[in-house]
């Protein structure tokens, strides 16, 4: 691990040993702005949101930054942290103009390609749910005046916002994209040939890399207990058919990091659609079955809100259905592979080495 | 943080070079009828197929050159295996000496040893077995029962091996027997062996497999010599020896690429703009396989630089034969079809149908082989520090 990447982990974990407690984690899922919080700001003053491979001028790799995305994921912390940096990283590829602070990712392909440019009504405009925390504008893939592909930052302006959460306490908000609607205006874009795709792909491998995070969590979590709690005269670690479940938590946690490290090492220089999907779709599969067996493994005591594992369950759980879940980027798999024929299977998987 | 050490690894480029000649041999093979791609994985044996491939040296790749090797990277050897076993080619004679008794031998071996049987491992013509289960010896290999005991210049090896695949045809089998103590005295006391097939005293019989193949076989030892310098490790350290043996036998490819060929025709069958079950269900197996590949290279990186990486293998092998298993259950729900029995073992055609039919009735055997599944979360269970 390089000495940068081991320093910026140190700063993470003290930030929120000193700005994250239950009850912020509580108040948090019940407000409407993360990145008005001290955490947030202290992420910020830390230099941990401008961070290098992502726009930033430190010694820093897209490996070391998605290697901070993974411990605040394992953190649990209820800042959109992942989202700025993906999206400042991606803006960074392709030489879009960005401001300081967060950002939005749109959570899922839009129904219809969104507009970015020329609308005549409203009718004309896409529905979107992005994840930013509250605030900032939103990055978003549609075509330009000239029809051409783009990368763009959407300032919202005074669209109506509908606020719902998912199943982790973490704000989505979907609204009508239809510039200049709203008093909405592209603040900056970039002509980029399929746009829509790689924005897509780098948001699965944002959430492919945190429920990484939240897996590595979950196990310690297990490890922790199974060593803790007594039954039948023996700490329950000591059943063979419990420690035969930590070891399948244990390998598929072993598995999600495989995947995503692949996915990391392919995209270093933008992101790499075949190696995101076995990613997002192998993580998706792991999160489910990683966070069956922690609640298996605690028990009614995993099913209370008083204890703290759900804060990681609850994230595998939303973060798998975020930037397509496992069925699309198998089914993305499964087209592109039999598009090559059964014969080409193996000169496809072994294409990067 | 993490439990395990799956390291990334980066395939030197020698590596690309030596998978293109792979898949060129094998893909030359294959056109001039020297193989049928099989599912299995190192079931199909061809003793002139094993022979090319040593004079190919792409056997025994990493041994040093005086025994037969050539000093290439376990990373190489990867690339090479994997291939091989991509191709469906049929390995089953070199397979065993090659991925673990050779190994075993160089790191453990006498001078002799070395000498008269890697040179011929690298060269694809010596085969070996391994006896380690015994009628009374499953899962529970500690309390092997077979005995050596100690006579001038040697043992006399007495006992019962089953399971022993390949024994029929391979020149040695390396024995995991008692020298000293009792079956209740566990790990102390064992030795393993170097058992030439043709000494006096040996009887090979064969155990046919539920589709009626002979891979199994029960071999019984009477009184068997065995020089002195053809033990491993030495005496009284067996048991070391198999689990360091082990993270060589479980950790590979071919853990994970036994169901390969039979994806391979699905693909084919599913045709070109499949519905969106089979994409789905088809690409998921993708997804488990590219990523499967990603841990085996990197216990493979491992090796090379000198661990024994035994919890990591235990983790891909589980892993693993589940997706094995797992590929003719997913692939019979979207592509039905009524499965073949293969028309003889030994010339399995590549049809969907029959290698269906052969993945049926084989893969029960997938997560029994090499330590079964059960044995292998108790190790997991053991590297997580819970045993």
């Amino acid at each position: 691990m390089s000495d940068m990447r081991e320093e910026m982990l140190r700063t993470l974990d003290r930030i929120v040993e000193e700005n994250l407690t239950t009850a912020i984690r509580e108040t948090g899922e019940a407000g409407t702005d993360a990145v008005s919080t001290p955490l947030w700001s202290a992420l910020n003053e830390a230099g941990l949101l401008a961070i290098a491979g992502t726009g930033g001028d430190a010694d820093v790799s897209f490996a070391d930054a998605m290697a901070l995305v993974r411990r605040a994921a394992y953190h649990a912390i209820p800042v959109p942290l992942g989202e700025a940096i993906i999206g400042r990283w991606l803006a960074t590829q392709t030489g879009l103009e960005l401001p300081d602070g967060a950002m939005g990712l749109c959570l899922a392909l839009p129904t219809q390609s969104i507009r970015l440019a020329g609308l005549a009504s409203r009718q004309d405009g896409s529905i979107v749910t992005v994840a930013r925390g509250g605030h900032g504008p939103v990055l978003l893939a549609g075509a330009g005046a000239s029809r051409h592909d783009q990368l763009a930052l959407l300032d919202v302006g005074a669209a109506s916002v509908t606020l719902t959460r998912n199943i982790a306490g973490e704000l989505r908000e979907t609204f009508l994209v239809a510039p200049p609607h709203a008093g909405q205006k592209v603040l900056s874009a970039v002509d980029l040939p399929g746009a829509e795709t790689d924005l897509f792909a780098a948001g699965a491998l944002l959430r492919a890399v945190q429920m990484a995070g939240a897996l590595d969590r979950t196990l310690e979590h297990c490890l922790v207990w199974v060593n803790d709690r007594v039954q039948f005269g023996r700490q329950i670690g000591k059943f063979q058919a419990i420690q035969h479940q930590m070891a399948i938590l244990a390998s598929e946690t072993a598995a999600a990091t495989a995947a995503v490290d692949q996915a990391i090492e392919a995209s270093g220089d933008g992101p790499d659609f075949l190696t995101i999907a076995v990613a997002k779709a192998r993580v998706g599969e792991a999160a489910g079955k990683g966070a069956n067996i922690a609640h298996a493994v605690f028990g009614a005591m995993g099913f209370t809100r008083e204890h703290t594992l759900h804060f990681s369950t609850r994230r595998l759980w939303a973060w798998r259905n975020e930037f397509g879940g496992e069925a699309h980027w198998q089914g993305e798999l499964g087209r592109l592979f039999a598009a090559r024929g059964g014969n080409r299977l193996w000169e496809t998987l072994t294409t990067r080495g | 943080m993490s439990h395990f050490n799956f390291e990334p690894v980066t395939l030197p480029p020698e590596a690309a070079r030596l998978r293109t000649a792979v898949r060129a041999f094998c893909a030359e093979e294959r056109a001039n009828g020297g193989f049928k791609p099989a599912v299995g994985a190192m079931v199909e044996a061809d003793e002139a197929f094993s022979a090319k491939c040593g004079a190919r040296g792409l056997l025994g790749m990493t041994w040093p050159r005086e025994y037969g090797g050539q000093e290439r990277s376990s990373l190489e050897r990867y690339v090479v295996v994997e291939e091989l076993l991509a191709a469906g080619a049929p390995v089953m004679c070199h397979w065993v000496a090659e991925r673990q008794s050779g190994p075993q031998i160089l790191r453990h071996g006498s001078e002799r040893a070395k000498r008269e049987i890697l040179p011929r491992i690298a060269a694809g013509q010596c085969y070996f077995a391994i006896g380690m289960s015994e009628p009374d010896t499953g899962s529970d290999l500690a309390s092997v029962r077979s005995r050596a005991h100690k006579v001038d210049g040697g043992w006399h090896v007495t006992g019962r091996k089953v399971w022993t695949s390949f024994a029929h045809r391979a020149h040695y089998v390396i024995a995991l027997v008692r020298t000293s103590g009792t079956p209740e005295q566990r790990h102390h006391g064992l030795t393993q062996l170097i058992i030439d097939m043709k000494t006096p005293g040996i009887e090979v019989r064969p155990i046919y497999n539920v589709y009626g193949g002979h891979d199994f076989n029960e071999v019984t030892f009477d009184d068997v010599f065995v020089p002195e310098d053809m033990s491993i490790g030495g005496e009284g350290r067996g048991w070391e020896m198999v689990v360091g043996e082990l993270a060589f036998e479980r950790s590979g490819p071919d853990r994970f690429m036994s169901s390969f060929p039979l994806l391979v025709e699905a693909f084919n069958e599913a045709g070109p703009d499949p519905d969106r079950h089979t994409a789905v269900e088809l690409g998921r197996l993708v997804a488990h396989l590219s990523t499967l590949r990603r841990m085996s290279s990197s216990i493979a990186g491992l090796l090379q630089s000198g661990h024994s990486p035994v919890t990591e293998a235990a983790v891909v092998k589980d892993l693993g034969t589940t997706f094995e298993q797992e590929t003719p259950e997913v692939v019979r729900r979207v592509l039905p079809v009524m499965p073949n029995m293969p028309a003889s073992h030994g010339a399995p055609d590549a049809d969907y149908a029959t290698l269906q039919g052969l993945s049926q009735m084989q893969c029960v055997s997938y997560s029994l082989r090499g330590g079964t599944r059960e044995i292998l979360r108790g190790m997991i269970a053991r590297g997580l520090g819970l045993r």
